[in-house]
């Protein structure tokens, strides 16, 4: 796992790559807000940890420039002041998540441990069930004895059953609970059944089960 | 032709029963002069028709012109027409590359929709060809060649049958829905035809 590590105390930053480099993070230490923005521009890290206070650049700043950028690598902001209105502007400049100095070395690594894990999990996200299984990430729908690529509608849809087998929801509750009410009860209908005919194709054991303007999926039984 | 469709062309049937076989014959052998063998025939499917007097009428209605046949051969370019159905979309710019090369006809105009889809999402090639026609004081025949993968074939039909369903629930989701599967299959045509030029190509 690659970290950046911005911080202009240099002792302390000795330290924590250390501590870092000991619990198996390859880390990239720079000391100074230009030096963060220009590895993040040139290099791919799995997190970033910005201190607020530094020189050239602040870390805000860094991380303003890095959303505005497209660069939505998870940062972790450590603020000195420990203010509430430093952690706010923090967060709502795009930070995944903050720790106030002095910190615990242990909180540290369990925080990055923490956010590298919940991106690389929706990364990489596979849900199986039955003998289906949906890769998320690509859209790729496949069974034992086939596979096809899904729309991304469809396969939040797909999801959504997976997740909550067996259960009967109507186009309108889908709507809302799959697509926060963006789509339509009409759109939800018509992906149901684009879902019933591909999960068929490609012999699914689980398949949607229509019954008073509800679908649920269900193992199919003949 | 049928019993209708002779009584309303009257004295252009025969002629135009001609022009359709020319055109016919003549992208027949262009196409079989590339390949007969059907894997790696240039074309899945040619079909030639006139068109009906029903739907010519119709046509003709719709454009406030008299219902006979001579206003259509004076107004229409689609009287006489063939359609060309491909497996790849480079096979279309092949097949109309000698089109464009026949000394059989004249052309009129390219229209292509392949480059620059209609916003619903349509995709072909059309193009209008002159050939000679000399009948009823009638000198010339424009007449319709359209282009399209078996892809933007289907595509076609699907939306031609919604085109013609008055009464259609969710009229506007069906014609979004239609939209994303032209894009969708556009991207796959691509793809496929990407595959074909590596594998011949290596």
């Amino acid at each position: 796992m690659k970290i950046l590590y911005a911080e202009d105390e240099r002792q302390l930053s000795v330290a924590v790559t250390e501590i870092l480099k000991m619990e198996g993070f390859e880390v990239t230490s720079v000391y100074d807000g230009a030096q963060a923005l220009n590895a993040v521009r040139n290099d791919y890290f799995d997190a970033v940890v910005l201190d607020i206070m530094m020189p050239v650049m602040d870390g805000i700043e860094v991380l303003q420039k890095m959303r505005e950028e497209g660069n939505y690598t998870s940062v972790l902001m450590l603020t000195a002041k420990a203010t509430v209105n430093d952690r706010i502007t923090g967060l709502s400049s795009g930070a995944d998540d903050y720790l106030s100095k002095p910190f615990a070395m242990k909180e540290l690594v369990a925080r990055l441990n923490s956010m590298i894990r919940r991106n690389t999990g929706y990364r990489h996200s596979i849900i199986k069930a039955a003998n289906i299984e949906l890769d998320t990430n690509s859209c790729e729908l496949k069974s034992d004895k086939g596979s096809l690529r899904l729309n991304n509608t469809e396969a939040e849809l797909l999801a959504f059953f997976i997740k909550n087998p067996d259960a009967f929801h109507t186009a309108s509750e889908i709507n809302i609970q799959v697509w926060r009410g963006k789509e339509s009860p009409e759109k939800a209908q018509l992906y149901a059944f684009y879902l019933k005919n591909k999960l068929r194709q490609i012999h699914s054991d689980l398949n949607i089960i229509i019954e008073q303007d509800a679908y649920a999926l269900k193992e199919e039984t003949i | 032709m049928n019993e209708k469709d002779l009584k309303f062309y009257g004295i252009y049937a025969k002629r135009l029963t001609e022009i359709e076989q020319i055109l016919f014959t003549e992208i027949r052998s262009m196409l079989d002069s590339v390949s007969t063998d059907p894997e790696t025939a240039l074309a899945e499917h040619l079909k030639t028709r006139i068109k009906d007097s029903d739907s010519l009428r119709e046509k003709l209605r719709r454009f406030d012109l008299p219902e006979t046949a001579q206003a259509g051969l004076n107004h229409l370019s689609d009287i006489v027409g063939a359609r060309i159905i491909t497996h790849f979309v480079g096979d279309i710019y092949t097949v109309l590359d000698m089109i464009e090369k026949s000394d059989k006809w004249q052309l009129v105009v390219t229209k292509d929709y392949i480059a620059s889809p209609k916003p619903n999402g349509y995709r072909s090639l059309h193009t209008l060809l002159r050939m000679p026609f000399g009948c009823g004081g009638i000198s010339t025949i424009d007449v319709e060649i359209q282009l399209r993968t078996i892809a933007q074939d289907c595509w076609a039909s699907l939306e031609h049958q919604l085109k013609y369903k008055k009464t259609i629930h969710n009229t506007n989701l069906i014609v979004s829905e239609l939209k994303r599967c032209a894009d969708e299959m556009a991207s796959t045509d691509l793809s496929m035809q990407t595959i074909r030029d590596l594998i011949r190509n290596t």
